[in-house]
């Protein structure tokens, strides 16, 4: 291997990414070459200083909700095959089956559209878990937490300062139920994690007992026009109790 | 009335391609935001790419779901591009003229950290597209060669040859 060559394959060296045969070539080369090796090793420095330096951009938090909620759109869209056939014909006899068919989609007793939320909350909730999804925003100051997450939402969430009763909020972020944004409030209790959601009450009105769920608690009601659903993996008798004082302090 | 067995399948589907794809958001994020350089096109364009890769997600087959949405993203990133060259006839990178700049050194002292980091940055931005994006898949994202050729559509010779053109000319644009 001379230095021309081994000028060639500098990079992919550098990198790890020749065969094993080349890379002890090189490494051959680079011992007895001090201009190779010099070359080299300001690869690798270039190749350290980019990585260090150049800013990598993160995603925005509420660009997740809203892609969440698009592809939530795109999977619920139950017309797709009815519209790819009926398109050509484009007429009246199209658009009355099209009608028809929405009808029949949006026709949901009310007892699977709980299910459905309830689903989707215990997946927003133990998601919430994952390293780094919990909080958008970290503060145990309700006057940190109302205004960012009133910021990022067409509507303005209670957010209750329980940590007399125990419970210290540990912040908040927007999350996706119902095919929306929502605020999701966040305490902490005894070293566990509790998601308050709450959102406007429009389409569908909840109202459920305790209950539990794949390990966690849950339970949900409307007032002022709002929804709240609270989920922990605390245990029923202690998600009453917070249910009690979050509700004495949303009057 | 009960939702159709079809819908269930359609919401699992859902649910395992958000679980496969999400945790890439990041990624395709940066990818785009380098590619377009503007944050708000990148947002449209990432959306829009995990749409598409909704739709294509029966043709997913496994390996690789990083790669796979970085290409999908990259491509949406392209079409975006090419939708918006007519409209605003994006002016063609004049390196000749961009040459000289460059070329007009300081004269050599210890550069300040953050003046070093600013001069990066703006050669990067600077470095024509096929460069930029090589730059940002390795360095930046960590794509292996390999993972660089699926996801450029080139021949491995070619990733080798065009990762180590764009160093060069993002090491001489930054000093």
């Amino acid at each position: 291997m001379d230095c021309n060559e081994t000028k060639w394959l500098l990079n992919a060296y550098v990198d790890g990414e020749l065969e094993l045969t080349r890379q002890l070539d090189i490494e051959a080369h680079l011992a007895a070459c001090a201009m190779c090796k010099k070359a080299a090793e300001a690869a690798i420095n270039f190749s350290y200083s980019v990585r260090m330096n150049i800013p990598v951009y993160k995603a925005p938090p509420e660009l997740r909700v809203t892609i969440r909620a698009a592809l939530r759109k795109e999977s619920g869209s139950q017309l797709e095959w009815v519209s790819q056939f009926w398109r050509p014909l484009a007429g009246t006899a199209g658009i009355m089956v099209l009608g028809l068919a929405f009808a029949w989609t949006w026709i949901a007793d009310s007892h699977d559209k709980d299910r459905e939320l309830i689903a989707e909350a215990i997946s927003d909730h133990s998601r919430s878990l994952l390293v780094g999804r919990l909080l958008d925003v970290t503060s145990s100051d309700r006057h940190t937490v109302k205004p960012w997450v009133t910021g990022k939402l067409d509507y303005s969430p209670p957010v209750a300062d329980l940590s007399e009763a125990g419970y210290g909020l540990a912040g908040g972020r927007i999350d996706l139920l119902e095919n929306r944004p929502v605020a999701a409030i966040v305490y902490r209790y005894q070293g566990h994690f509790i998601n308050v959601f709450v959102w406007p009450a429009a389409s569908h009105v909840i109202d459920f007992d305790v209950q539990s769920h794949q390990g966690y608690s849950l339970c949900g009601w409307s007032k002022g026009g709002l929804n709240y659903l609270i989920i922990s993996e605390l245990s029923q008798a202690e998600i009453e109790k917070f249910e009690d004082q979050l509700r004495d302090r949303t009057e | 009335m009960r939702r159709g067995r079809a819908d269930r399948l359609r919401q699992e589907d859902r649910r395992r391609f958000e679980e496969l794809f999400l945790p890439y958001l990041d990624a395709a994020y940066n990818l785009a935001r380098w590619i377009l350089q503007h944050d708000q096109d990148a947002q449209d364009v990432v959306q829009d790419a995990y749409i598409r890769a909704f739709k294509g997600f029966h043709r997913f087959r496994g390996r690789n779901p990083r790669a796979w949405f970085l290409t999908i993203t990259r491509n949406t990133a392209y079409g975006w591009l090419n939708r918006h060259a007519a409209e605003e006839k994006l002016i063609p990178y004049e390196e000749e003229k961009h040459a000289d700049l460059i070329l007009m050194k300081e004269p050599e002292h210890e550069l300040m950290s953050e003046e070093r980091k600013e001069r990066l940055q703006i050669a990067l931005e600077r470095l024509p597209l096929e460069f930029r994006e090589v730059i940002v898949l390795y360095e930046l994202e960590g794509l292996s060669y390999k993972e660089l050729a699926a996801t450029l559509g080139i021949p491995i010779g070619t990733v080798m040859s065009r990762l180590s053109r764009a160093r060069r000319r993002l090491q001489e644009g930054s000093e």
